[in-house]
């Protein structure tokens, strides 16, 4: 158990990362739910304050808030009735420790945590970071492949664990999508997006269509898939 | 915390064991495969009836082909039973990737059997592809997985 995070970076980065992963460690004990004596885990029996937790947990149920209220509450901080900010913690955290690697001094680097990534500059000098999107339906097969330079990717499906994005509407795991994937400027965002449009269902499509900024490419459990009408700026020139 | 060096054409692509950080409810499943060659990881493995490809209980589930030098990892222990991942490695890059054993929780294996294991092979060498840096939406974790390949890259350091 346990997520994988993964980083592809220049040579010359190498030093920095025992500090990001290091960071990521102080992340896990500081949100994990799975942490009784985390600061999410008291806050969320009432033992803490806000004011009395890291002030990285305001600024995430702040996070939250936001995309809350954009998705109508599809997604949020509170699934079941129980404090629970994971579906953004994830995102956030990748998202902090490619701005920690930019603020280093480093462009050309990619944090990838469990398929969800922020990827920044270019790989190679003239290339941009290419993606492929796993088919939540074939094994081992590519749906599409996304192209960009500063662009995140996150993906939300229930191939890799179950129905476990549950519609907060009918309390029942959400199926009406295999999987969704959100393409735009910043991980953390478009993972509660992915999220949020996988608790919808059907009616995610015309949501993240009207979103600014975010793009979507989103697969039925019948195969069909639709894309929003901005993807084809992720589509690889060649 | 370990590090492992693969040089891909000006980037180094580091797999990093980090973290319990499961972002949903849940459990982090993987699919229930058994592997011949050694020990079978019979434990708790579960295969649904309603397999995808390659995942025939008699076979480990490799990805790639090629030769080179064949680097075993360790035998990783999870909650779950053993699991051990095996590399082939030429000239600095993965060639092949074959998971001996793994063994799961039994929780949805139905959904993911076959694939998740399949899919973490094929991140493994696409990620060294010149096609694509990385593949979203396989977001299945598999800390015994990782530590197994991590040992079997560190191998290769030394």
């Amino acid at each position: 158990m346990g997520t994988v995070f993964s980083f592809d970076i220049p040579a010359a980065a190498g030093p920095v990362l025992p500090e990001v992963v290091s960071w990521l460690h102080w992340v896990d004990d500081t949100f994990s739910t799975y942490r009784a004596d985390s600061d999410v885990s008291r806050y969320g029996r009432g033992e803490l304050t806000l004011a009395q937790c890291a002030p990285e947990l305001a600024e995430v149920i702040g996070e939250c808030a936001v995309i809350s209220e954009l998705s109508d509450g599809y997604f949020t901080d509170r699934p079941g009735g129980r404090f629970d900010p994971s579906g953004l913690v994830k995102g956030w955290a990748i998202e902090r420790a490619a701005i920690m690697l930019t603020a280093a001094g480093f462009t050309g680097h990619c944090v990838n945590g469990a398929g969800d990534m922020q990827c920044t500059g270019e790989p190679e000098p003239g290339r941009p970071w290419r993606v492929g999107i796993a088919h939540p339906l074939h094994p081992s097969a590519l749906a599409a492949v996304v192209a960009g330079r500063d662009v995140a990717i996150a993906t939300s499906g229930t191939a890799e664990r179950g129905a476990h994005i549950i519609n907060p509407r009918t309390g029942q795991p959400a199926t009406g999508l295999a999987s969704v994937t959100v393409v735009g400027p910043w991980v953390a965002t478009a993972d509660a997006y992915a999220t949020a449009a996988f608790a919808m269902g059907p009616i995610a499509r015309e949501w993240l269509e009207h979103l600014d900024g975010y793009e979507a490419l989103g697969i039925a459990p019948d195969g069909t898939a639709w894309r929003t009408s901005g993807f084809g700026a992720y589509t690889p020139a060649d | 915390m370990r590090r492992v060096v693969l040089a891909l054409g000006g980037t180094i692509a580091g797999l990093v064991m980090l973290l319990s950080f499961r972002t949903h409810m849940g459990s982090t499943a993987v699919a229930g495969v058994s592997g011949s060659g050694g020990t079978a990881g019979s434990g708790g493995s579960t295969s649904s009836g309603s397999s995808s490809a390659g995942a025939a209980a008699a076979a480990p589930v490799s990805a790639g082909s090629g030769t080179g030098t064949v680097l075993t990892g360790d035998v990783i222990m999870t909650g779950y039973g053993p699991t051990q991942v095996q590399v082939t490695v030429n000239t600095g890059k993965i060639v092949k990737v074959t998971v001996l054993q793994h063994t799961d929780d039994g929780v949805n294996s139905q959904m993911i059997d076959g694939r998740a294991l399949p899919l973490l092979n094929q991140e493994t060498l696409t990620a060294q592809s010149a096609k694509i840096n990385a593949v979203s939406g396989a977001s299945y974790t598999s800390a015994g997985y990782a530590k197994s390949l991590q040992s079997a890259l560190d191998k290769a350091q030394g």
